[in-house]
Formats: structure tokens, sequence, C-alpha cells
């Protein structure tokens, strides 16, 4: 288990790691040969396939067609309509999970005995598999057998049961719940750590400068936390932003298709309708979001307040 | 193959390693969805492997599997006493382009249930079915209960309703979209009417399952479903085996009633080292004496005519396969998605059959 001593050791590594780079050469083969076999042919691989027709049609042919993947892409109302019910559950889940992330870690860090405890208790929802945890939420919202219709028909605040899975706008509601309860933990320890990596002194500093919650929060917290938000940031709306078996499993994408994230849509265009070309140029459009997005967040978040600082 | 969940698989896989020597079957199961499966054989084949020798094969992943050049020609291996034993429309949902690729064992097709002992007379129309559901729900009871959620199943139950209304969907070998007609717009506004009035609006959620525990416990007074329930509910006994009624799906005044046709068999994947052992099982275990096995202890109907209970033959005989298009599954997916929102209330019936034909023609086109 790791405490509050265990994360300055991170900064030393960093910094003993600075050798010589004949050394590095020697030593990052193996680790490169392996990245460029799991990593690196696969990535372009996908690429190449992204301009290319390949599938069902073709008998499996790769044949080069240029932009033709991408602007299919883009007069495709399914992939829109992925696109935007991704946006709307990687905005509203993300921001839910570092809202109560964040108010738990702070209320955490206040306990000095226990701790460990704590962070052990929170973070059982994540080591959960997603799909286990999509049919466990999947039932507690089942319309005839599931808890919370129970509860709430018991409570005479429900008639008849709702079809919570039913209907687009509660089906999007039950998988950001499910995914912030999955992954609220991960945000939670990750700035559990960096709260930890607050030097107290600087707080007693503020204290004698007669500064409150406020300023403490905002002159040291903050500057401290960044890089671990920035961190967790980008590891969620990666997460979020290609979320699939949560939605695969509880929903398929229904009703309607309401629900149907660009991962999903993707899988189904690849594995289902193997349309391989285009499968892939969709996948490839959504890591070129997430670039710009996570570029994005790098120059809002650390950039700016590197200058700030 | 499917979950063993009763164990008859293992059995005769067994019973075929010991009576047949040679190099042994080894029986794999797969998750219960089905299209989970077809998506799990999808990936073994792409890779060219010979992972699985013996598909387990639902007859609308033919066309895919076959166009893909997955299967292996089962044509010549057929024997003629099988081919007039096997109900011809099961052989034909196991064709593509004139060759057979999958061998027939079970076969599926939509029923009617009812209660006899609130409904006298099975209904034969829309309007009877509506009228007699009425009549019949309580508080406690709903009317008819169908699968409504986005999946297969609600396909197989709107081309009931559109087939009944005397509409049509793709024709499979000029490719043609048929849907955008009178009555498609006739078959969702049936569909979606039901909804709130003689079907619970939690029916858009329902596959196979939920809506047979409704029925079974006495929640409803109709119940579309697979000739499976009618075994499940006799097997228990009691008083609801005593009152439940099979009849075809209902349709229109002037129409006929057809049911969708399910069904499963076995296929041979092409990358099969050994193809002959392949056929070797799939020749035992599609025989009266292991199919009988089968049936009894999973309820399900053997595709021969000569083992069909005489109640489900007419229906059966008469009922119809999906397109046998290789881009079956896509085409399917578009008409779930728009139904689904038709049923649900985010699109009109126009919207949705119009929406339907415009992506389904676009993807057929080429």
């Amino acid at each position: 288990m790791a405490t509050a001593q265990d994360v300055k050791p991170v900064a030393q590594v960093r910094t003993s790691g600075e050798m010589g780079s004949h050394q590095w050469g020697l030593f990052g083969l193996p680790a490169a040969i392996l990245l460029l076999l799991v990593v690196a042919y696969p990535i372009v691989r996908t690429v190449a396939l992204s301009f290319s027709d390949m599938g069902l049609s073709n008998e499996f042919q790769m044949e080069w067609t240029g932009l033709g993947n991408f602007r299919r892409l883009f007069s495709d109302s399914r992939f829109a309509s992925g696109l935007k019910a991704t946006t709307v559950f990687t905005i509203t889940s993300v921001t839910l999970e570092f809202v109560i992330g964040l108010g738990l870690a702070l209320a955490a860090s206040e306990f000095v005995r226990g701790r460990g405890l704590i962070r052990s208790i929170f973070l059982a929802p994540w080591t959960l598999p997603t799909a286990i945890i999509a049919v466990l939420w999947s039932w507690i919202f089942n319309d005839q057998y599931g808890i919370v219709n129970g509860l709430l028909q018991k409570a005479h605040l429900l008639e008849s049961p709702i079809a919570w899975l039913g209907t687009p706008g509660t089906a999007m509601g039950v998988l950001v719940l499910a995914d912030v309860w999955k992954t609220t933990p991960f945000v939670f320890v990750v700035l559990l750590a960096g709260l930890q990596s607050v030097p107290q002194d600087l707080y007693e500093a503020i204290e004698m400068d007669g500064g409150g919650m406020w300023p403490k929060f905002r002159y040291v917290t903050l500057p401290f936390l960044l890089p671990f938000l920035f961190i967790a940031l980008i590891f969620r709306l990666i997460q979020a932003f290609a979320v699939f078996d949560l939605v695969y499993v509880m929903t398929g994408g229904g009703p309607g298709g309401a629900t149907e994230t660009v991962s999903v849509y993707s899988y189904r265009t690849y594995m289902r309708y193997l349309d391989i070309g285009y499968g892939s140029a969709q996948v490839v459009a959504m890591i070129l979001i997430l670039c710009i997005v996570a570029i994005a967040m790098y120059q809002l978040l650390v950039k700016r307040h590197e200058r700030t600082f | 193959m499917e979950p063993d969940g009763t164990g008859v698989w293992r059995d005769l896989v067994a019973k075929f390693n010991s009576s047949h020597p040679g190099a042994p079957v080894r029986l794999i199961e797969g998750p219960t969805a089905t299209d989970t499966r077809e998506d799990m054989y999808s990936t073994a084949f792409l890779a060219r492997g010979s992972s699985y020798d013996i598909v387990y094969c639902d007859g609308i992943w033919i066309a895919k599997f076959a166009a893909a050049g997955w299967l292996a020609d089962l044509t010549a291996r057929l024997r003629e006493d099988d081919r007039r034993d096997i109900l011809p429309v099961e052989l034909q949902a196991g064709e593509y382009e004139g060759k057979l690729y999958r061998m027939p064992a079970f076969t599926d097709a939509g029923v009617l249930y009812y209660r006899t002992d609130l409904v006298k007379e099975p209904p034969e129309t829309f309007e009877e079915l509506t009228r007699i559901a009425r009549a019949s729900q309580t508080g406690e009871r709903w009317g008819y209960l169908w699968q409504g959620q986005q999946y297969e199943g609600l396909v197989t139950v709107f081309l009931e309703v559109l087939w009944g209304f005397g509409g049509d969907w793709i024709d499979s070998s000029s490719r043609k979209v048929l849907l955008d007609s009178r009555e498609a717009v006739e078959a969702v506004t049936w569909l979606k009417g039901t909804i709130g009035t003689i079907s619970p609006p939690a029916v858009t959620t329902y596959t196979e399952e939920a809506t047979r525990n409704n029925f079974q416990n006495g929640r409803a007074v109709f119940l579309r479903n697979w000739p499976y329930v009618w075994t499940l509910i006799n097997r228990r006994g009691g008083e609801m085996a005593a009152n439940i009624g099979v009849a075809p799906p209902v349709h229109a005044e002037g129409e006929w009633s057809t049911s969708t046709l399910g069904g499963w068999g076995f296929a041979i994947s092409r990358f099969s080292r050994d193809p002959d052992r392949a056929w070797q099982f799939v020749e035992f275990v599609t025989r009266p004496q292991q199919l009988r096995e089968v049936q009894q202890r999973q309820g399900r109907i053997p595709s021969r005519r000569s083992m069909i209970p005489g109640r489900f033959l007419p229906i059966l005989e008469s009922a119809r396969m999906r397109p046998a298009i290789p881009e079956y599954a896509q085409a399917s997916d578009i008409l779930q998605r728009w139904l689904s929102a038709a049923l649900t209330g985010r699109v009109t019936a126009e919207e949705a059959v119009k929406g339907a034909t415009r992506e389904t023609w676009q993807l057929l086109k080429t």
C-alpha cells in the first residue's frame, strides 16, 4: 500500500534516470522492440486501413481509397449521433467524477489515521471488471425486478415501474451513474496522492500570513495538485471517450441508438459488418479527436498555470 | 456452441467420441447472446484460424459467412433422404447463391400463445387481438407481450406484423428495399399503439425471457414468443400448462399470417484441417436419435418434418426467412434503431419507415 512517504521517491527516480545516451540505447532496445510490436504496428496498420477499402464487399482485399472513408464519416448521421452520445457521456461522467473525487480526497486527506483503510474501501469498485459492473447496474435498474423501482414503489414515489434503460434520457443517466460509481475512486486516489505531496509547512506559512481556507487551497493545494489533476483528467477523458464495455453490456447502444458511442459503432462496423476500412477510419478519427482534446487540456491546465505560479 | 445449460451437448459429444474413433470433438461453449457468438466466430475467421471446425450457426449468419468465404460447401454431402425430410425453408435458410452451407438441426418460428381460460377463440386479426386483450386485461395482467428491446428479436416481431399487413422489407435476390410503404407505416403504428394500452410501457426493454417469465406468472393474456416456451411451461405442469393455447401470428383483414423463421444448424469452417471428421460429427448429431434427445431436454424443435409436433407444423411450414444478404447484420441494425426510436416516441412511424428505407437503400446500392 502506498503511503505519503512513498510518493516523493517518484521524483528521485526521474532524476537518477538521466544517464548517457549510449546506455539508453542498450537498455532501451528490448522495450523499444516490444513497443514497436504491440503499439506501433497496430497503429500504423489501423491508419493504413483507414485510407483503404477492405471488407466483405471486396473479399478482404486492401484497396487504397485515399480520403474516401473520411468523407463517408462526415455524411454518416450514425457516426454524428455516436459522437454526440460519447461527448455527453464523457463530459457528464468526468465532471461528476472530478467533483466527487476531489471532495472525497479533500475530506480523506484530513484523516491521518485510517487513510489506508479508507483508500482500500473506496477503491473496491475500481477493481471490479466493467462488464460485471454493467450487469450489476442493469439489474439494479431492471424495470421488473430492479431494486430501484422496488424501493421507489415501496416509498409510493412511483405508481408504475420506470423502464430506466428503455428511454434515451434515463438510459444515458444510468450509464453515467454506473461509470461515476466505478471510476470516481480512481480520481479520488490520484488526487489524494497529490494532496499528500503538499508540504505541510507551506500551509503553516499561509496561516502565519493570516490566510484562511481559500488562500490555502488556491495558492498551495491547487498548484501542487495540478499535475495530478492533469494526469487523472487525461486518463479519464481517454477512457470515457472510448467507453465500450459498459454501454455494450447495459444498453447495447439502445434505445433507438441513443446511447451508441463511437467505440460501439466502430466495433460493429469492423467486426459485425466486416467493413474493416471504414471501421478503422472511425477509430482513427476518434484518436485524432482525443489528441486534440489532450493537447488543449495540457495547454489550458499545465502550460497556463506554469506561467501563473 | 450455445451455453450447454442442460448438458445435452456434452453428452452427445461424449457419445460421438466413444462411438466414432478418431480425433476427438471438443465442445466449446460461447456466450448466451447470439450476436456475441457470431462475433466470436468472425474473430476466429478473420484471423483465418481453425479454432472452430464446426460452427453452430444461426440462419441469418449464413449469407455473411458464406460471402466472406469462411464456410465449406456442404451441397454434395447432404443425403437425399435428409433433403426430403428437412423443412424446405430451413434448407433454403442454409443456402447462399445456390450452395448449401449449413445442415439444419432445429427450427423456430414466432407463435402466439394465449390463455385458454380467458380467451375462447384465438384471434386471427390485429383488431381481434386488440379487442380480446383489452377485454381480458386487468390491473395485474396485461393484454399482449412481445419483444421490444432494440435487438434482433424486435426485427422478428416487426416482420410478422409487417408481413401480416401485406408489406415487405428487402428482396434478397434483387437486393431491393421494399420497406417504404403504407403497410410498413401501419405495422409500426400498430406496434406503437399496443404500448401502454395492451402492452406494458416497459415492453420496449423486453427480450424473450422477460416476456416468458411474465406470461408464465399469469401476468399476460397473449404472448408472442418461440416454441420453446411451450415445452418449458408444460414441463412445469400445473394449472398454467392446462390453460395455454398456441396460434399463428395475427394479420390484417384479407392478409395472411406469416411467422419469422429462426433456426439453428451446423456449418463447417473452410479453415478446418479435417473437414471429413467435422462432417462425420455434423451428420451424427443431426440424426433423429440425437435430435430427439436435444428436443426432450432443451425443448427445441428439430427441423425434420417427421419430428415436428402437429400443433407447430402448419406454423413452421408457412414461416418465412429473413433476407439472405451478406449485409444482414447492418440492415437489421438500421431497422432496429429506427423501430426502437419510433416505439420510444422519438420519431413518428412515417419518419422511421422513411429513415430506415433511406439508410438500407444506401447500404445495398453498392
